[in-house]
């Protein structure tokens, strides 16, 4: 494939660090229900969102990920009681600090998604691939091989 | 100044007499002139080396946390009723106490292995800002008298205001009183200019993403991974820091300016809410990279999002190690 043509026929990839317990079985529906969503997301299973290093997310973005998603399950269903209390303020600081040295903020996201909700997590990666889409090929932080 | 630095010799050589402390961390006068360097204390008559100026950089914090840690694993091999407490005596301006604060919040060791020497603070005096106010000449003395600093330099004598030659860090120090001492030396100090701590990182904040990015980019590309700055920083205290970790290896070791970004990133976003703005990262720092940018926005957030200021007191926990169920989601993404 010529440059030109790689260009015209990119599509985002994009890392989905989600939960076990709530966002990963919402995926789980979401494929058992047939709902259509689009295929740039590579998920990633953890048992909990609080168990997700800020570095993961980092480390995908340098490793040339074009989004990364954290999804896991609503505050106060936490399969853990806490965990996702914990990643929340995380998250919260992270995204803000990245959007601070001049990252796109639509870049990181962030959101809940539980076990009963396949329709969400379709809509979720949907509204994710429009976002990063819109914002074209990561170039910062990437690592160039 | 001078009365300070009586008192505290007064006080060292006390506690060192009377067996409270076992070793006291302190600043003493440094090789080249217009500097202090760390300096430990164990014998009451050494006391008279202590000083107390405008010259005193570091936070000692740091030692505090290397001795005790150090002290703590040399204890594990010996029987537990042959166990020995060190305590430690540390001259603490208001920033050193903050990263004490910080560290008895983090577990690191016991309020009754530290004994905390206060000093009031009226900021110190950093190399590269008077150099670069000297126009790089070399410094032979320097005097602070009140609001100026009157510098002799090969080619004669320079009077340049004080606030020229203080740390930035210092200029907005919002705690230049310690927030805990055991023996406080002196009156506390004339308040900084606190208001406009945050004033660089709001202006910051308003610039177009894509000039913070080419801002963040020049000044890590300046990085020579030297990791002084995490050597200094009282808050980087892990057994082993995730830079020289190799599984994972989470950040390469090449010189892919990548890599340098990410490692820089990480250090600084584990200080949220740990930093104590110290400015230690910033006056070691070789290549001159404008850390307290960065540093700055996270104690700003920590501020805006949990009401938090690092070490402030003992009760106020770090916002990372709490959570609660009211904490803002306008973050989180809604479909």
């Amino acid at each position: 494939m010529s440059g030109q043509e790689a260009k015209e026929n990119w599509e985002p990839k994009i890392v989905a660090i989600v939960c076990n317990w709530c966002t990963y079985a919402g995926a789980d529906l979401a494929g058992i229900s047939r709902i259509q969503y689009p295929p740039n997301v590579r998920i990633i299973r953890v048992p909990c969102t609080g168990r997700i290093n800020p570095f993961y997310v980092v480390k995908a973005l340098q490793e040339g990920a074009d989004g990364v998603l954290v999804s896991g399950c609503h505050p106060g269903e936490c399969h853990y009681l806490s965990g996702n209390l914990s990643a929340r303020r995380k998250f919260a600081t992270l995204k803000r600090f990245l959007s601070y040295i001049g990252l796109e903020g639509d870049r990181t996201i962030f959101t809940w998604v539980s076990a009963s909700e396949g329709e969400r997590f379709a809509k979720v990666i949907k509204g994710v691939t429009e976002r990063v889409t819109a914002l074209g090929p990561a170039n910062k932080l990437v690592k160039k091989l | 100044m001078e009365n300070i630095q009586k008192k505290l010799r007064e006080e060292a050589g006390r506690l060192l007499e009377e067996k409270k402390v076992d070793v006291i961390v302190g600043y003493e006068a440094g090789t080249l002139p217009a500097t202090a360097t760390p300096c430990f204390i164990t014998l009451p008559e050494e006391a008279q080396k202590l000083v107390w100026n405008s010259f005193c950089t570091q936070n000692l914090a740091k030692f505090v946390h290397d001795m005790i840690s150090q002290h703590r694993n040399a204890q594990k091999r010996v029987k537990p009723e042959d166990r020995k407490k060190k305590v430690v005596g540390v001259v603490a301006r208001g920033c050193t106490s903050r990263s004490i604060v910080l560290c008895l919040q983090e577990r690191q060791y016991n309020r009754d292995e530290v004994v905390i020497l206060g000093v009031p603070c009226t900021g110190y005096v950093e190399r590269k800002k008077l150099s670069a106010a000297l126009g790089g000449e070399e410094v032979l003395e320097a005097i602070v008298a009140g609001d100026s600093i009157t510098v002799k330099t090969p080619a004669g004598e320079k009077k340049l205001a004080l606030k020229d030659a203080l740390a930035d860090c210092c200029l907005t120090c919002r705690f230049n009183n310690p927030v805990i001492s055991d023996v406080m030396l002196g009156e506390n100090a004339a308040p900084m200019d606190a208001d406009r701590e945050y004033e660089e990182v709001t202006a910051f904040e308003n610039l177009p993403i894509e000039e913070r990015w080419a801002y963040f980019e020049k000044e890590m590309a300046k990085c020579i991974r030297c990791y002084a700055c995490r050597q200094a920083c009282p808050s980087c205290y892990c057994a082993i820091c995730f830079m020289d970790q190799s599984q994972p290896q989470w950040v390469g070791i090449g010189e892919d300016a990548t890599d340098t970004q990410v490692f820089q990133l990480m250090r600084l976003y584990h200080m949220v809410g740990r930093c104590v703005d110290c400015g230690s990262c910033v006056s070691v720092c070789p290549m001159g990279v404008d850390l307290r940018k960065f540093l700055k926005k996270l104690d700003k957030d920590g501020l805006e999002m949990f009401n938090n200021r690092v070490g402030a007191s003992m009760e106020d926990v770090p916002p990372l190690s709490a959570y609660s169920e009211n904490d803002k989601d306008d973050f989180i993404f809604n479909p």
